[in-house]
């Protein structure tokens, strides 16, 4: 039972929960047609979808396999159905379907306009916005990495930088070297028990400057890059041995080491 | 975009692998130009990668650099260039040969020709392909120039983008961790998948050839050109669907395009996948690779013959380079295809055959699971 229950949390996760309902329950809908429809939709749409979708909810093989090779991306599996090549291929089939010229264009018109109200458009200013460069990162992160990189005293230095910017950093330049990363979610590598302490600091509006300066001095970090408008720091930190030496866009203080 | 990259890119993601998969076009018998264009560049992609793979692979385990690896990888596509050469040059020499033939094949072809001419004449009923047509063609420009156009951000890119910028750089390829860049090798966390699936060595090489920053080429180039290929394979599969009827392979592609542009129910969907984020490894194994295997099965299951088997062998060993999961997916997929088509052919050479593709699936999995430590 729990394999099923955890079998299930991966397929409301790959649909979307209920948002994503109405295009599976369409999905369903065009199997049923196509599997009326004759032996060869059978055999390339339906039997194939049928088997891969016994595969995915059989709570044996998520035992053995989701378990062992699969765990957090089970869902992954689905992408085995070949969805939206069902569902486009039975519209078609009832478009084509219809003689008269008017009604059919009517027909297609309809079912776009169907796809689209119970679905959800991918293209938004939530998912796509105006570029920043060509790198397609933000601005902060290749300055701050142009300003550290004049500053390289070795190959690589290594840096503490905002939460928002561990992502997009060692994108832009291997010069530039994090103490954490995206080990801090989970992922990647393991992160060190200093490490994610100095994380969860950095998550904070307040973060403790005496224990993150102090942490980065025993790793070695020479530059510590604060968020002014979210981090509440005092503005000099030449008594915890760190100097502002640059503000990068008006909001990332850069901090170097005192030499 | 700039022109001169898009030059480059055009040569390596278009023309490259349309005059490698003419190879493919040739065995299958592809007819008709633009299908055989079709046909060409997606086989072609598909072995890019497979030799990609083939190649990749042995050399991260040996500790390579990333120029070695890709001058084995230019050789290989040289090798296949020059095989593709030849071919046409049999095939051209052939038909030289065989003139009295043309010459009645063109009279075959004139007659189709004001047959057409004719049916256009009949009515209305012929404007509708055109239309559905350049609609269709309207919808997947559009999918392909937003992503190349504006900025979309995934936090996966800080693992594939920030391997590929250490490879381009260092010359090395998964020496260095991404995070920290401290030494490691390739054997620590999720960085270990990589070695079985080097996508992001790809994108390095492909950077290095074209002279653009990963970020660059990942986030504003490679979206272009993957999702027109995609929307290639999918209309290979419309037009396999349909009998290559085109007002419906048309039709097809514009309710795909609906179903893609409103399928953003969740960020794993195909959709997201192919919209959102197609220059990573398992967007690519998701949008590209496994309808390559389902159009595949669908001409393997008309009982055509060795060469499409042989394209699941090549597509399955691309499929692993893309992603972990196209190590884990071919397989399965290939195991239900071999199914289905057993059901309908009952013969167990044929069965044999389809599951063999699985063979560079195991092999890299086996690899991964056993081969090192």
């Amino acid at each position: 039972m729990e394999y099923v229950h955890a079998v299930w949390e991966e397929f409301l996760n790959f649909i979307g929960g209920r948002g994503g309902l109405l295009h599976w329950l369409l999905f369903c809908a065009a199997l049923a047609c196509c599997f009326f429809w004759g032996k060869r939709e059978r055999r390339l749409l339906v039997w194939p979808s049928a088997l891969a979708l016994l595969l995915f909810f059989n709570p044996v093989f998520f035992k053995y396999v989701g378990t062992r090779f699969l765990t957090g991306v089970y869902w992954r599996l689905l992408w085995m159905l070949p969805i939206s090549f069902v569902i486009a291929y039975t519209l078609t089939r009832l478009a084509a379907g219809v003689k008269r010229d008017v009604l059919r264009v009517g027909v297609i018109v309809l079912a776009c306009v169907c796809i689209a109200v119970s679905g959800r458009a991918v293209f938004t200013p939530e998912t796509y916005r105006e570029k920043e460069n060509e790198y397609e990162l933000p601005d902060a992160a290749i300055h701050i990495c142009d300003y550290i990189m004049g500053q390289l005293q070795s190959w690589k230095e290594t840096v503490i930088v905002p939460n928002e910017l561990l992502c997009s950093i060692r994108q832009y330049s291997t010069s530039v070297c994090l103490l954490y990363g995206r080990n801090a979610g989970g992922f990647i590598s393991d992160i060190g028990e200093e490490e994610a302490a100095v994380y969860a600091q950095m998550s904070s509006e307040t973060p403790d400057v005496a224990f993150v300066t102090r942490v980065a001095g025993e790793k070695n970090c020479r530059f510590i890059v604060f968020n002014t408008d979210f981090h509440r720091i005092p503005e000099d930190l030449t008594g915890y041995g760190y100097e502002l030496a640059a503000v990068i866009d008006d909001v990332y203080a850069v901090y170097r080491r005192a030499e | 975009m700039n022109l001169k990259p898009v030059l480059v890119l055009s040569l390596m993601f278009v023309l490259a692998p349309v005059w490698i998969g003419t190879i493919w076009t040739g065995a299958l018998r592809i007819r008709g130009r633009a299908s055989r264009v079709l046909h060409a560049w997606v086989f072609g992609f598909a072995t890019m990668l497979a030799a990609g793979q083939l190649v990749f692979v042995p050399m991260v385990a040996l500790g390579r650099k990333l120029s070695e690896a890709q001058a084995v990888w230019e050789f290989c596509m040289e090798l296949l260039a020059a095989a593709a050469f030849v071919l046409f040059l049999v095939k051209r020499g052939g038909q030289l040969f065989a003139g009295e033939k043309d010459s009645a094949a063109g009279t075959d072809l004139k007659k189709n020709a004001a047959a057409d001419k004719k049916d256009c004449a009949e009515g209305g009923r012929r404007v509708f392909p055109i239309i559905f047509g350049v609609l269709a063609a309207v919808l997947i420009l559009l999918q392909a120039y937003i992503p190349a156009r504006y900025e979309h951000s995934d936090d996966d890119d800080a693992r594939f983008i920030a391997e590929a910028v250490s490879a381009v750089v260092h010359d090395s390829m998964y020496q260095d961790s991404p995070i920290e860049a401290d030494f490691m090798y390739w054997d620590v966390g999720e960085v270990r998948k990589d070695l079985t699936s080097p996508w992001a060595m790809f994108l390095a090489m492909q950077s290095n050839i074209c002279g653009l920053a990963p970020a660059v080429l990942a986030h504003s180039y490679l979206p272009f050109f993957l999702i027109l290929l995609c929307y290639g394979l999918y209309a290979l599969i419309g037009s396999e669907l349909f009998g290559g009827d085109r007002e419906k392979t048309a039709l097809f592609l514009i309710f795909l395009s609906v179903i893609h542009l409103f399928g953003y129910t969740s960020t794993h969907t195909l959709a997201s996948m192919l919209l959102l984020r197609i220059w990573q490894g398992k967007a690519v194994c998701a949008s590209f690779l496994l309808p390559l295997l389902f159009y595949l099965f669908c001409r393997i299951l008309k009982g055509k013959g060795t060469a499409e088997t042989a394209l699941l062998y090549v597509t399955a060993a691309g499929g692993c380079m893309l992603s972990g999961i196209g190590i884990v997916t071919s397989p399965i997929v290939l195991m239900i295809y071999g199914i289905v088509d057993f059901c309908r052919h009952r013969k167990w050479k044929r069965l044999l055959a389809v599951w063999g593709a699985a063979l560079p699936c195991a092999v890299f999995l086996g690899y991964y699971l056993f081969g090192f430590r």
